[in-house]
């Protein structure tokens, strides 16, 4: 009986606090996608800002977002991808492995503000570059590096050994064999790593509000040394002014272009790894 | 020709990783390098409570306190939710149904935190703010709450891989015995799944502790200790917080400048340390139950 009884409490337990998770991804998106709506247009997309942000639009945050995240993705995918190369191919140490382990999940694990403050004292003050952009992709770029590596390397690693000997029995150097044989079938974990970090780049506020982006009166940086506007520091700083109901309003329509870049990122690398999936399995 | 692409191939793959491990340590480095002289000047008196910057007084404890009161909420709100809720997501929902919650999940964990901070500004100190009748929103309630809904994800996504990690054979053996459900997870699967839910905690402790633009915005930026010291109602500070706001004001090469990467530095290890031991959390050396 008493058994019984755990179980039905058990079983409440577990429903009301999926209800109320359910709740809260309604509501989460419920917000999201409702106030975003009624507060984009046409002009508001395609029109620079005015008043602080209070009026006009976010056409240059959104092409400044843009061009950070694919700056950084042309500076990091190859840094990574060599680095999961060598962790996969060349790395054959068991001790090195696990210091290389430490060293990605590390950079992993670093808080995002800290990468802001560590390009503000690297690059902005010891190497005199002042705000700009060039350097927040830099920065973007150091802070997705893991999420490639890690990507690429699972991929490339669980490609059976068999295909390596096979190629290196028919004279292929070590080189061939990777340029041959596993970049071609690695090369997708690599672009879902790519994507995925770019899905968080593109969203991420504390690396760059220090470096890279002002606020207002910018529009297409004609220099690498000059800031940008960006999205998520345009919302942050709507958001200090939020008892003016137009600020606000323009926060959640560029809240929204931001949700709808961010998917169109993450959606990206489930189509490829679900590709890859189904390939696999033939 | 193809030797020399070989050395080019292995010098490009090697140059890369050199590269990428160049990099953590040149921030390590940066970090301590920076902080090295409120250290000097200030030594222990960092570890006070008194954060003055024009009579130079430096301590850090209010904001490390704050940044734990946080996280402290946090995790209390999330993981009896996020765990209850992995229980329904493995054991309940019909597999077919998994592909959903996962993407759900996905999406969920992919809104960035500045809009986490939006609706906590919009919404949510505003409802704190009117249910508990006080001046400002904007408390460490506020904030515990927002971060557990921002690592709430995490820890359902992880709990539920921790779980459908364990082999169906023991779920068939378990009810196979008579036991209720309940009793299948007690004494089947948390056993086993163990390890990586501590895991999970562990790594969702990490990013709730390092989350910086929705706190930041809700958290009222008070340098004060609460009074008394478990009053959730008040505004506060944290790490990040206080780094977001405060680093701008100060000029490169102050002493406050210093003070603040110090700060900065000791929730890098923090966060650091509790990613590594959640990550060996996650090792499946072990196979036990294969």
């Amino acid at each position: 009986m008493t058994r019984h009884r755990y179980n039905l409490l058990f079983s409440a337990f577990a429903y009301s606090a999926v209800a109320f998770c359910g709740a809260l991804l309604i509501f989460l998106f419920g917000v999201i996608i409702w106030k975003g709506i009624s507060a984009i247009s046409f002009d508001f997309l395609f029109s620079p800002s005015r008043n602080f942000g209070a009026e006009g639009g976010i056409v240059y945050q959104i092409l400044g977002s843009i061009l950070l995240v694919l700056t950084s993705a042309l500076i990091s995918f190859p840094i990574a991808l060599g680095t999961a190369l060598f962790k996969s191919e060349y790395l054959t140490n068991h001790r090195w492995q696990k210091v290389s382990n430490i060293l990605i999940y590390g950079l992993n694990g670093v808080p995002s503000v800290i990468f802001g403050v560590f390009g503000l004292i690297f690059f902005v003050n010891i190497l005199g570059t002042g705000i700009s952009w060039f350097v927040g992709a830099i920065i973007l770029a150091i802070m997705i590096l893991p999420t490639i590596i890690l990507s690429a390397y699972q991929s490339i690693n669980s490609i059976p050994t068999i295909y390596r000997e096979g190629a290196q029995a028919l004279g292929f150097t070590k080189w061939q064999v990777i340029k041959k044989v596993l970049l071609p079938q690695g090369i997708n974990g690599a672009i879902t790593g790519l994507l995925i970090g770019m899905a968080r780049a593109i969203g991420e506020t504390a690396p760059i509000m220090f470096i890279a982006t002002a606020f207002s009166g910018v529009d297409v940086p004609s220099s690498l040394l000059e800031p940008v506007a960006a999205l998520p520091t345009h919302i942050l700083a709507l958001a200090q002014q939020a008892t003016n109901p137009n600020a606000l309003q323009n926060a959640w329509g560029a809240s929204f272009v931001l949700i709808l870049l961010v998917m169109t990122f993450s959606i990206s690398a489930l189509f490829i790894r679900i590709r890859r999936q189904t390939i696999s399995q033939r | 020709m193809s030797a020399s692409t070989n050395k080019i191939g292995k010098g490009y793959v090697v140059g890369s990783t050199l590269l990428s491990a160049f990099i953590v340590l040149l921030i390590l480095v940066v970090l301590i390098a920076n902080s090295w002289s409120a250290v000097s000047a200030n030594g222990w008196s960092l570890l006070s409570f008194k954060w003055n910057p024009p009579t130079q007084q430096f301590g850090i404890l209010t904001m490390l306190y704050g940044t734990i009161l946080v996280t402290s909420i946090a995790l209390f709100l999330a993981i009896p939710l996020g765990i209850f809720t992995a229980f329904f997501t493995s054991e309940i929902l019909p597999s077919k149904y998994r592909i959903l919650v996962k993407s759900m999940l996905e999406l969920l964990a992919g809104i960035p935190s500045i809009i986490y901070g939006l609706i906590g500004v919009a919404f949510l100190s505003i409802w704190v703010q009117n249910v508990f009748d006080l001046q400002t929103g904007r408390t460490f309630l506020t904030a515990g709450v927002l971060l557990a809904i921002m690592i709430l994800p995490t820890v359902i996504t992880l709990t539920d891989d921790a779980l459908q990690n364990v082999p169906d054979k023991y779920r068939e053996a378990a009810l196979g015995l008579g036991l209720y459900k309940y009793e299948v997870v007690k004494y089947a699967l948390l056993p086993i799944a163990k390890r990586n839910i501590v895991g999970a905690i562990l790594l969702a402790f990490g990013r709730a502790m390092g989350e910086t633009m929705a706190v930041m915005l809700v958290i009222g930026s008070l340098d004060k200790i609460p009074q008394p010291f478990y009053n959730v109602l008040s505004s506060g500070q944290t790490i990040t917080s206080k780094l977001g706001r405060e680093i701008s004001e100060s000029s490169f090469g102050s002493v406050h400048f210093s003070a603040m990467i110090f700060m900065g530095l000791l929730l890098l290890s923090i966060v650091m340390i509790l990613t590594i031991v959640a990550q060996r959390n996650f090792k499946t050396e072990d196979r036990l139950y294969d």
